[in-house]
Parts: structure tokens; C-alpha cells; sequence
């Protein structure tokens, strides 16, 4: 049996993520044709990935290289962003439980009442995935990573249900919340957002974010975003003119077909997610449940994208700072307009295009702090389960590290580091605090 | 932003008559529009409808909205386009979905 099992895990994650999707599809009773054709996709999805991925590294690695070297900027480590990490997140193999131990956490506290929120969003598994395996990295236990993970699904669902009216008081839509865990950082961003409404005139001044955004609209674009950059790093890194160009447009290139690869991913993965999740609504119809999910619908407020476009500059100045100060060494590439860090704000600076921006140029840093400490976990996980090649010398990360703080301080508590134990009692105080702070804005309807 | 596998060279329904191009986008070209987008694929599959829907950035929805037949929008609060809309959200929540997919049905006549 162990043999069988150690031969399986050895034909690579592009053939055995595909027989264990096939397997799952025909436990929630997909069609043979359809489990099948899920499978495939799936390897499709992680082959092309590592396509995408390799052309991209071919690409940048010796530009940052030559960058390090001409302007001893300490930029080692490639921003991938988070498309492959969701790639690689997916193909460890402990991966795939995570969607039973989501769905079971979940379903557990409906029934036992400590919850109203039923989080639908069966994509951003791999979100708990990733903290998994950057806790077992750093803790050494895959045990203790699947603890990390566990408490995670329990936060989401928890902020999630805190959030809510709050969520609805931003898009209009009721019985749904956001249970992605980049929210999760409002936890921390609260007791700086209430420094904020401490000073007069940050509160008077309103701004028309959707004109902005459509002055701006054209930075958004992650071929345009993904040229400049690349432009610029490699002119820095002192290359001419013509090489330049076409490193930046194959900069552009990458940033562009990531995301189109993530879609198969989605395709894939659609059909179970979507059995998964017709099953577990039809369980507690019923009940008044607060649907969880992922963060796009709140995208038409404008301000998340103003705010991460206005960032930008201010990312690569924080980011050229931090590595002299040694604590960073990410360039923001492939996530550089960063809404991880936008999507929290709004919410609790209801909607602030000012102080929004503000917590964003203070949190940044924790998000180049962090994306840096988890590069090595990052690195050696995409090499045991991808075919990435990073040179040595470099590492691989995303900038867009969702609630960082929360992540790196519960890998460090669980592998019993004093850092980590001291961060995570601090966050479980703000946690209090913030549900505190949801709970008044809900009563006393200040919600704008 | 070139189209995926729906693209209108293979949307020829018997009867010359081009198939309707059902578009949803989303903040990142991904994971939530194109959820919705294959959970309202198999719903039109079930009942034999031919027509699917494409997940698109929504960067780049503004390029093509003029080849778009029906919009199913995620993203309220976010621009109005004057073309048959759906909501999409009800795809992602179950609340209302019947409705939604009933109004789809409509504009596919």
C-alpha cells in the first residue's frame, strides 16, 4: 500500500493532482466524463503554470541579478505574485485536504451555533494551504501547519460575521459578507484607523474616487503595470534601450497570461466547488446564513483601486528603503497593485479614500517584511512540487502575502519562537477589540 | 484581450443565427467570475441551451462591451453598461439564482 502511495506522489504533481481530482469529483457524484474532464484541466492548469512561470524567470532572473550588482539594491527575491503560488500551493501534497477540513470547521460550527456565516468560497483553499505549508516550513510540522490552518477558517468565518452589516453598508448587498483572509489585517489596521478619526479634517474630506479611477484606470492594467516595471529594472540593471523593451514587454507578458492560467485552475476546480457548496446550502436552508465570499464584489468601490495605484511609487520607495535596512528584499513585480492591502482598509475606514491610502503606506512595509521572510518556504516549496527552476542566489515570493502579520506570527509561535508567541497574544487582543468595534458600528449604524 | 474557448467563430446555431456572447468579469479575470461563470455553464448545459459564459478582467470589458450580448455583473456598485444585465452575485449566494437565470433565459430569446 505505502508503495503504491510513494509511486503516485512520484509521477509529479501535473498527474497526481488530476487522479486526486477525479477522485473527488466522483465522490460528490460528478458525471465520469465531467470528473475526468476536471482532472485533466486541473494538470493542464499546473503544467502551464510552470510554463508561465519559467518563461517569466528566465526572463527576470538575470535582469535582477544585473540589478542587484549595478545598483546594490538587495532585490533577490522575484515578486511571482500570487497566481503561482496558488499553482504551487495546490500541488503540496497535503493540499487537497484542506477542502474537507475547511468545509468540515465550517460546517461544525453552523451546527454547534457558534457561527451564521457559510463560506462558499472553495477557491481561496489554497489561501489556507499557503499557510500551511509556510507554517510546517518554519514550525517543521505539517500537524502544526494544518493547526495554523485550522484556526484561519475559524478567523475568516469570524470577521466574516462581524463584518457584515458593515460590508453591506459599502455594496448594497445583503447576506453576504467577505470571508477572504486578506481581511484579516483590519484586525491590526483598527487601532491605527481610530488614531485616524482622532484627527480632525481627515473625516471632512471627500473625494470622488470612481473620477479618479477612471483618470487612473489605464495603471490597473497588469500589462501596462508589468511593462514599466520591467522597463525600469531593466534599465537600472543597465541594459540598452532595445533590450529593455522587450524584457519589459515580456514582463508584461507573464503578468498577463498568469492570471488567464489561474482561470483553469477556477475551471477546474468549478464543478466540485460547486457540489460541495450546493450540498452545504442545501443543508441549512432553513437558517438565516450569511454566504462568505471571495473579495471582487467589492471591487466596484473605486477606492480600492485608486488607492492601490497611488501606492505603487510609494511600494518601490518603501521597498528600496526596507532592503538598505536590510529587512527586505522583494521587489512588488507581479503584485505590485497591491488590493490585498486596499480591501481591509475599506472596510474599516468605511470607505475613506484618505485614510485608506494612509494605512496603506504604513502596512506596506509589513507586507514586504513578511513576503522576504517567507521567500526561502516559498522557494523550497516550488521546487519540491513544481518544475520551476530558481537560480541560486534567488528566491521566489508574492508580495501580496495576505494578513501577513497573522501568518508570520503563528508560524513562529507554533515552532515556539517568542516573537511568534508574543505576536499572536497581541492579535488575539486587537481581535477582540476589532469584533468590539464591528459590533458598535452595527448598533449605533455608523457605518459611512 | 483576446477571447477563450467561446469565441464566436464556433457560436453558429443551426438556422445561421449567431449565438449570444454572455460575458461576466471581475476584478482579476479569475477566481469569482469565473465561478459564476461555470455554475451558470451548467445550468444553460442541463437545459440544453448551447450558449456559454466567458469569464474576462474587468479591465478589459470596456474593449469588447460593444460584442456583448447579456452582462452578468459581479461587481455592484461598479460600472453600468447598457446591455441586458444579470446578477451575478445570486449565482454565488443561491439567493435569487432562479430568478436571475430565468431573466437570462429571456434576453437569450
Amino acid at each position: 500500500m505505502g508503495e503504491i502511495i510513494h509511486y503516485i506522489l512520484n509521477l509529479g504533481s501535473a498527474i497526481f493532482l488530476p487522479l486526486v481530482m477525479i477522485i473527488f469529483g466522483l465522490i460528490v457524484r460528478l458525471p465520469l466524463r465531467k470528473a475526468i474532464i476536471s482532472g485533466i484541466t486541473l494538470g493542464v492548469a499546473f503544467t502551464g503554470m510552470n510554463i508561465v512561470v519559467g518563461f517569466m524567470m528566465n526572463t527576470i532572473s538575470p535582469v535582477a541579478q544585473a540589478f542587484v550588482t549595478n545598483t546594490g539594491i538587495q532585490f533577490s527575491t522575484i515578486d511571482v505574485g500570487w497566481s503561482p503560488m496558488a499553482s504551487i500551493a495546490w500541488a503540496w501534497p497535503y493540499g487537497l485536504l484542506m477542502f474537507p477540513l475547511q468545509l468540515g470547521i465550517n460546517i461544525l460550527f453552523l451546527v454547534l451555533g457558534w457561527t451564521d456565516t457559510l463560506n462558499v468560497d472553495l477557491w481561496n483553499v489554497w489561501g489556507k494551504i499557503f499557510t500551511a505549508t509556510m507554517v510546517s516550513y518554519i514550525s517543521g510540522s505539517v500537524i502544526l501547519g494544518f493547526v495554523a490552518a485550522s484556526i484561519q477558517v475559524v478567523l475568516e468565518l469570524l470577521v466574516g460575521s462581524a463584518t457584515q452589516k458593515q460590508i453591506y453598508a459599502l455594496t448594497g448587498i445583503p447576506g453576504i459578507t467577505c470571508t477572504h483572509y486578506m481581511v484579516l489585517q483590519a484586525i491590526w489596521m483598527n487601532p491605527v484607523a481610530k488614531l485616524l478619526d482622532k484627527i480632525p479634517g481627515l473625516n471632512k474630506v471627500s473625494l470622488n474616487a470612481d473620477a479618479m479611477k477612471e483618470k487612473l484606470g489605464i495603471f490597473s492594467e497588469n500589462s501596462v503595470m508589468g511593462f514599466i516595471i520591467g522597463f525600469l529594472l531593466a534599465i537600472f540593471a543597465k541594459y540598452d534601450i532595445s533590450a529593455s523593451l522587450n524584457i519589459a514587454m515580456s514582463v508584461a507578458t507573464a503578468l498577463v497570461l498568469f492570471p488567464m492560467v489561474a482561470n483553469l485552475f477556477m475551471k477546474a476546480l468549478a464543478p466540485i466547488a460547486d457540489a460541495a457548496s450546493t450540498f452545504t446550502k442545501n443543508k441549512f436552508k432553513g437558517r438565516e446564513v450569511c454566504i462568505g465570499l471571495d473579495w471582487p464584489f467589492l471591487g466596484g468601490r473605486s477606492e480600492i483601486w485608486v488607492v492601490s495605484i497611488i501606492l505603487v511609487p510609494i511600494e518601490i520607495g518603501l521597498a528600496i528603503l526596507l532592503s538598505k535596512m536590510g529587512f527586505n528584499n522583494v521587489l512588488p513585480l507581479a503584485g505590485i497593485v497591491n488590493i490585498i492591502v486596499a480591501v481591509p482598509a475599506l472596510i474599516v475606514t468605511k470607505g475613506n479614500l484618505i485614510k485608506m491610502l494612509i494605512l496603506g503606506i504604513l502596512f506596506t512595509p509589513a507586507y514586504l517584511f513578511v513576503a522576504s521572510a517567507f521567500a526561502p518556504a516559498c522557494t523550497a516549496l516550488g521546487q519540491a512540487v513544481s518544475t520551476i527552476e530558481i537560480p541560486s542566489g534567488q528566491m521566489i515570493t508574492y508580495f501580496g502575502v495576505e494578513a501577513p502579520l497573522f501568518r508570520y506570527f503563528i508560524s513562529y509561535a507554533l515552532a515556539g519562537k517568542l516573537n511568534g508567541i508574543i505576536g499572536i497574544a497581541v492579535f488575539a487582543g486587537l481581535l477582540y477589540w476589532f469584533i468590539k468595534e464591528m459590533k458598535r458600528r452595527d448598533a449605533a449604524e455608523d457605518w459611512k | 484581450m483576446s477571447s477563450t474557448m467561446s469565441s464566436l467563430t464556433f457560436n453558429k446555431k443551426g438556422g445561421g443565427e449567431r449565438m449570444k456572447k454572455i460575458v461576466t468579469a471581475c476584478g482579476s479575470g479569475v477566481a469569482t467570475s469565473q465561478t459564476v461563470a461555470s455554475k451558470i455553464d451548467s445550468m444553460l448545459e442541463a437545459e440544453g441551451y448551447k450558449e456559454r459564459v466567458e469569464a474576462i478582467d474587468i479591465k478589459g470589458l470596456d474593449d469588447i462591451i460593444d460584442k456583448v450580448d447579456i452582462y452578468v455583473s459581479i461587481m455592484p456598485g461598479g460600472k453600468k453598461y447598457d446591455k441586458p444585465t444579470i446578477n451575478g452575485i445570486a449565482f454565488l449566494t443561491g439567493m435569487g439564482m432562479d430568478e436571475e437565470f430565468e431573466k437570462l433565459k429571456s434576453y437569450l430569446k
